[in-house]
């Protein structure tokens, strides 16, 4: 009887300190992501400026679509810091073809799915997900 | 010709053979069984069934002081080394992003621990001793490394039929938990769908978080230093992109090295003269019961958190609040998915799987701290 009596002491501390220390780290979380969240908006701000050279880039190629005479295309930029174009597209793709392939290859404890499984889904499926996880709908409403 | 003294010396292996020992080369059968035609957590079964067959076979030299076994014992689980070396593989593993998106679900991995308790008052009420209940009910964490390591410190003379029960019930996910979630759940609730807004997280976040969980957890319970300093090492080291070579040996050779030496030290603590008793077969049932219970109480805590949200939460994705990741999560997706075959849940419940993962390292401190061990 006593250690029953000491194992229900055990079970209401335990489970107080177990939520409690979560809790504790959902806090703090929540208070890490707000506080990072709000660092990231000014940064949003400062890019709108960039708009109006975009609106500049915009104009030739309007000017192409509309069949204006002497019209250039947009200048592309040839090189991403000092790679070519289509070099650091052929990389981009290799890589997350390679990310891909360890994921699949990863041990059974973190393989994300196993081949042939339901999650590797049809284009069908896959578009009713995204509808579903790629919702337009603001966070909390 | 042959005297009596070499044809004894020849039938030495034969004589030695005792039905213990017989019956446990059967369980290692059967492990090899459930490792190679059932996929059953086979990195580890495997290993563990080698590992019992070898040191259940007549006068093992592999047994003996300076046998490979008894080495390999001594080396990393009497010191507790291995558990943590594979904590820093899974760390190198995890991606919490799911969590960190929703960090509200880490409510749910504390729910999961439930069983822990539960079966350790269970424990003392069948008349096992307080450090041997604590011991059974860490299985309740669904966590390999985490019932070695408490188990190690409280009650090292169980650790092969708690390893053995916890590593089984973590490759059984998918018969355990869908009949718990059906007894505790609707269809309705079921069916609920939880839209998914993918939150951006930004790098700083994701190395920030095993910094904060590390200084908190660390500082709060201190006996949880090793287990969650190891396997948060292993994401900081995976998030900073600063050592992607220490990473990827820690997700690939480390952890598979260690995979491989824990289960043959685990395997050779299955000796049919210790492992064959009553008891074993209690801390079995208890383990099973465990695993339930955690089950239940992560659904269960879930259907209130459906209750106070106006029915936003989707009860089974409380089940994943357990260390078995990312198989729960999957097991959740693959229940949605029977009720509605359009309902994707899998990054809900990896967020509470991802919470259940560091609530598991938390509860096995707190019941280090509250034993006064460590």
């Amino acid at each position: 009887m006593e250690n029953i009596d000491w194992g229900l002491k055990m079970t209401a501390l335990g489970m107080t300190l177990v939520f409690g220390m979560l809790a504790l780290l959902w806090a703090l979380l929540t208070l890490v992501l707000k506080l990072d969240k709000e660092e990231e908006e000014p940064a949003e701000k400062a890019s709108a400026p960039e708009t109006s050279a975009t609106s500049a880039e915009a104009e030739p190629s309007a000017a192409i679509e509309g069949n204006t005479e002497g019209a250039q295309p947009p200048a592309r930029p040839t090189t991403i810091n000092g790679l070519s174009a289509d070099l650091v597209l052929a990389i981009l793709i290799a890589t997350h073809k390679h990310r891909q392939t360890m994921r699949r290859q990863a041990a059974p404890l973190v393989r994300a799915v196993w081949p042939g499984s339901q999650i590797f889904a049809s284009r069908w499926l896959a578009a009713g997900r995204a509808r579903q996880t790629n919702n337009w709908q603001p966070r909390g409403r | 010709m042959i005297d009596q003294e070499t044809i004894g010396l020849l039938l030495k292996g034969v004589n030695g053979v005792t039905w213990q020992s017989l019956v446990m080369i059967c369980v290692s059968f059967v492990l090899f069984y459930l490792a190679i035609v059932k996929d059953y957590e086979p990195l580890l079964l495997l290993p563990i069934g080698a590992g019992c067959m070898l040191a259940n076979l007549p006068l093992s030299p592999l047994m003996d002081e300076h046998g490979m076994l008894r080495i390999l014992y001594t080396f990393g689980i009497e010191n507790e080394l291995y558990p943590l070396l594979i904590f820093v593989g899974i760390g190198a593993m995890t991606d919490f992003g799911p969590l960190l998106e929703n960090p509200k679900f880490v409510l749910l991995g504390a729910a999961g621990q439930f069983g822990i308790f539960i079966t350790l008052l269970l424990a003392l009420w069948l008349g096992f001793t307080r450090n041997e209940a604590a011991s059974i009910g860490i299985i309740g964490a669904i966590d390999g490394p985490t019932s070695i390591y408490v188990s190690g410190i409280l009650a090292p003379h169980m650790l092969g039929p708690i390893t053995v029960a916890a590593y089984s019930y973590m490759s059984l996910v998918p018969i355990i938990m869908p009949p718990v979630i059906f007894a505790l759940t609707t269809k309705e609730e079921r069916a609920i769908r939880m839209p998914y807004s993918q939150r951006k997280i930004s790098q700083r976040t994701r190395i920030m978080f095993p910094i904060i969980v590390t200084v908190m957890v660390g500082t709060l319970v201190p006996f949880a230093t090793p287990l969650i300093g190891m396997l948060m090492l292993g994401n900081l080291m995976k998030e900073s992109g600063a050592v992607e070579r220490l990473t990827k040996a820690s997700a690939n050779e480390i952890a598979n090295m260690v995979t491989l030496f824990l289960g043959l030290a685990i395997g050779s603590t299955m000796v049919g003269e210790k492992f064959l008793n009553f008891d074993t077969l209690k801390i079995l049932v208890l383990g099973l019961l465990a695993f339930g219970l955690d089950c239940a109480a992560g659904v269960l805590f879930a259907k209130f958190l459906n209750m106070i949200t106006g029915g936003k939460v989707n009860p089974i994705i409380g089940a994943a609040g357990i260390s078995a990741f990312p198989m729960a999560a999957r097991v959740c997706q693959q229940i949605a998915q029977k009720e509605n075959f359009d309902n994707f849940l899998l990054m809900h419940a990896m967020g509470a799987n991802a919470a259940g993962q560091v609530a598991s390292v938390v509860a096995g401190g707190v019941v280090l701290a509250l034993m006064g061990a460590g």
